[in-house]
């Protein structure tokens, strides 16, 4: 059951996400984008989203985008 | 359970005994009669002289026979024991064997010594290897020359400090203090969301260093951290400091030793250390909360080794927090908070209530950032100097809280973003609004604790994430 | 030689595999997350343009905050609703 799917989170958390991956015994597709976050203006926050748009795509299909 | 003593007359003794070796004659009498003897000997089977004896130096037949005092005499008919005798007594042995005449040279009374079945730590070892010990848990071997200690190192069973490793005896020992069936399921504990039973709380409160009067306690604190509102799980997580703040109130609190007065936040009492620590442990052992992993604070705080109190009771000008948060008063309550550091609060010079309660508020108001409000909840330790102003004056508890939250009003226009040049703080919809509470309604938290000496308090900040959005402090009785 | 009593769970989880993905997004529904940290939103806004600029179907939801794990509901929502799932922001 459930949708495929992907999560975006920054890169001081690709530690904590494979641990977390570990214990459920699932690995989810992720996406990694640079720390920090909180204290960016918006612009820079879709600067970072422009950024990882194709790797998304590409990791949510099985054809390049 | 294969065990069935022979029928007749049965005889337990040890040779160190000096109450043995003086009926021994009597036994040798005993020995010739048409009733059969059996003679265990729990230490030496060479004793007693002249007589065969049936080694119990396992001490199965002992155990399960219950035996305490050496010598003890039993009468058994088809595998059930029909009269027992402690000691030496000349007419209780006379009566139980109906020989009329037995020991006539021996004097009348002579109260007998412990049985080895019963020294220290030996019946919970006795109950784990004759199997009445219901342990579900895997057994680990450790490796031979490997010292103990080490191996649970390795293990990653350790919060850094070395562990008391747990054996089956002291595990079994640690059962023995809760009615509760090991198997029992308290709850799911974080992160990974694993079924929690009474018997690995009592695993993990050996390694944290527990006594065994302890476990109602940790099993109360587990329990309350596991409670949905408390979101245990958030605050494992978080990459704020906190962690859970254990504070007990109750009879308990003294029965088991706990301190409530100098030094009462910081080391050297083993209940307030173990007890914290034995909660972390679950969270770390079972739950699979371990730092650099789920647990990602940035900093964290000591209190994640063990952040566990007693409120001192008996000095307060209040009723206690868990009776102020609806427990009845002189029943034990374990009390959860997510806390970060100790921060102090200097007053040596107020004495009116007013002053002092202006002092707390001072300080109060920088919690996590002085421009953010709302965000946390928070603990205030009262120390006894400082209560006794406010027991002199008149105070309740409920006009304290009532003036702190009146003194950390600010306007909206000092807290948002940017204002004083900072550029932390509320979002703009707050610069408008005249009185921006710093903490939630129910969201100060006030105990009495620490020693006689001295005009500081503490406060003890809560984490970031409040409410219905993150933590509230939860309080559980005693069972 | 020592016998200890195994203090953790005890349990090894069992293997899931990530579920086959689409050819394209190309017709489909996409979900965005929002875990509720703080500028998640504005990145997930961004996001949602792009997809809507390749013609792809978005949905928006939020956890009520990010100290927990997602209601059930709004999971169950998500599974009826949407083909694939994006969460964001963590950081």
């Amino acid at each position: 059951m459930g949708v495929p799917g992907l999560f975006v989170a920054s890169t001081a958390f690709i530690d904590g996400a494979a641990a977390q991956s570990a214990a459920l015994g699932f690995e989810p597709e992720a996406v990694f984008v640079p720390h920090p976050i909180q204290d960016r203006t918006d612009d820079e926050i879709r600067a970072i989203a422009d950024g990882v748009v194709a790797q998304i795509l590409a990791k949510l299909t099985t054809t390049v985008a | 359970m294969s065990f069935f003593p022979p029928d007749g007359l049965v005889a337990i003794v040890k040779r160190g005994c000096p109450t043995c070796e003086l009926v021994v004659p009597a036994l040798r009498e005993l020995a010739v009669q048409p009733m059969p003897l059996t003679v265990y000997v729990q230490d030496d089977p060479a004793f007693p002289v002249g007589l065969t004896a049936v080694s119990d130096t396992t001490l199965e037949a002992s155990y399960r026979l219950n035996i305490e005092i050496v010598p003890t005499l039993l009468r058994v008919v088809n595998g059930q024991e029909t009269a027992r005798v402690e000691g030496w007594n000349k007419d209780n042995w006379r009566r139980l064997t109906q020989v009329a005449d037995l020991g006539e040279a021996l004097p009348d009374h002579r109260p007998g010594c412990g049985s080895k079945s019963v020294e220290p730590g030996m019946p919970e070892k006795l109950a784990v290897r004759f199997g009445d010990a219901t342990i579900a848990s895997r057994r680990v071997e450790v490796p031979p020359l490997l010292d103990d200690i080490e191996f649970c190192y390795e293990q990653g069973w350790s919060d850094g400090l070395p562990v008391v490793p747990p054996t089956e005896e002291r595990v079994f020992r640690m059962l023995q203090a809760t009615p509760r069936d090991p198997q029992e399921v308290l709850g799911l504990v974080p992160p990974n969301k694993v079924p929690l039973t009474v018997e690995k709380v009592a695993i993990n409160a050996v390694l944290a260093g527990c006594k065994p009067e302890y476990l109602p306690v940790v099993l109360t604190a587990v329990t309350a951290a596991l409670r949905d509102e408390f979101c245990m799980h958030g605050i494992l997580a978080t990459t704020y400091f906190s962690s859970p703040v254990v504070i007990v109130n109750g009879p308990v609190a003294q029965q088991i030793g706990m301190n409530s007065g100098v030094n009462v936040l910081g080391q050297g009492n083993r209940a307030n250390a173990t007890i914290g620590r034995a909660l972390q442990l679950v969270i770390r052992n079972v739950g699979g909360g371990r730092p650099g992993e789920i647990d990602r604070a940035v900093l964290g705080t000591p209190g994640k080794y063990t952040f566990c109190f007693a409120e001192d009771e008996a000095g307060s000008p209040w009723e206690s927090l868990a009776v102020s948060r609806g427990v009845e008063p002189g029943q034990s309550a374990v009390t959860l908070f997510a806390g970060d550091g100790v921060y102090a609060v200097v007053d040596q010079l107020s004495r009116t209530p007013e002053s002092l309660a202006r002092s707390f508020a001072a300080t109060l108001k920088t919690v996590a950032h002085e421009k953010l409000a709302l965000a946390s909840e928070v603990l205030l330790v009262v120390s006894p100097e400082h209560g006794r102003v406010f027991h002199a004056a008149g105070w309740s508890r409920q006009r304290l809280l009532a003036e702190l939250h009146q003194r950390l009003l600010r306007p909206g226009s000092e807290l948002v973003r940017g204002a004083n040049g900072i550029a932390e703080g509320m979002p703009e919809q707050f610069g408008g609004e005249t009185a921006v509470s710093k903490f939630p309604p129910n969201g100060i938290h006030i105990v009495h604790a620490g020693g006689p000496a001295g005009m500081f308090s503490a406060v003890i900040g809560g984490w970031v994430a409040t409410g219905s959005k993150g933590t509230q402090a939860v309080t559980q009785v005693v069972v | 030689m020592t016998i200890l009593l195994d203090p953790t769970a005890e349990l090894r989880p069992i293997k899931r595999e990530k579920l086959p993905r689409p050819a394209s997004l190309a017709g489909l529904t996409v979900g965005l997350l929002d875990i509720s940290k703080a500028r998640g939103n504005i990145f997930l806004d961004q996001l949602a343009t792009h997809l809507a600029g390749q013609g792809v179907a978005v949905r928006r939801y939020r956890k009520p905050t990010f100290a927990r794990v997602a209601p059930a509901t709004l999971r169950q929502e998500i599974v009826q609703d949407c083909d694939v799932v994006i969460e964001a922001l963590a950081d």
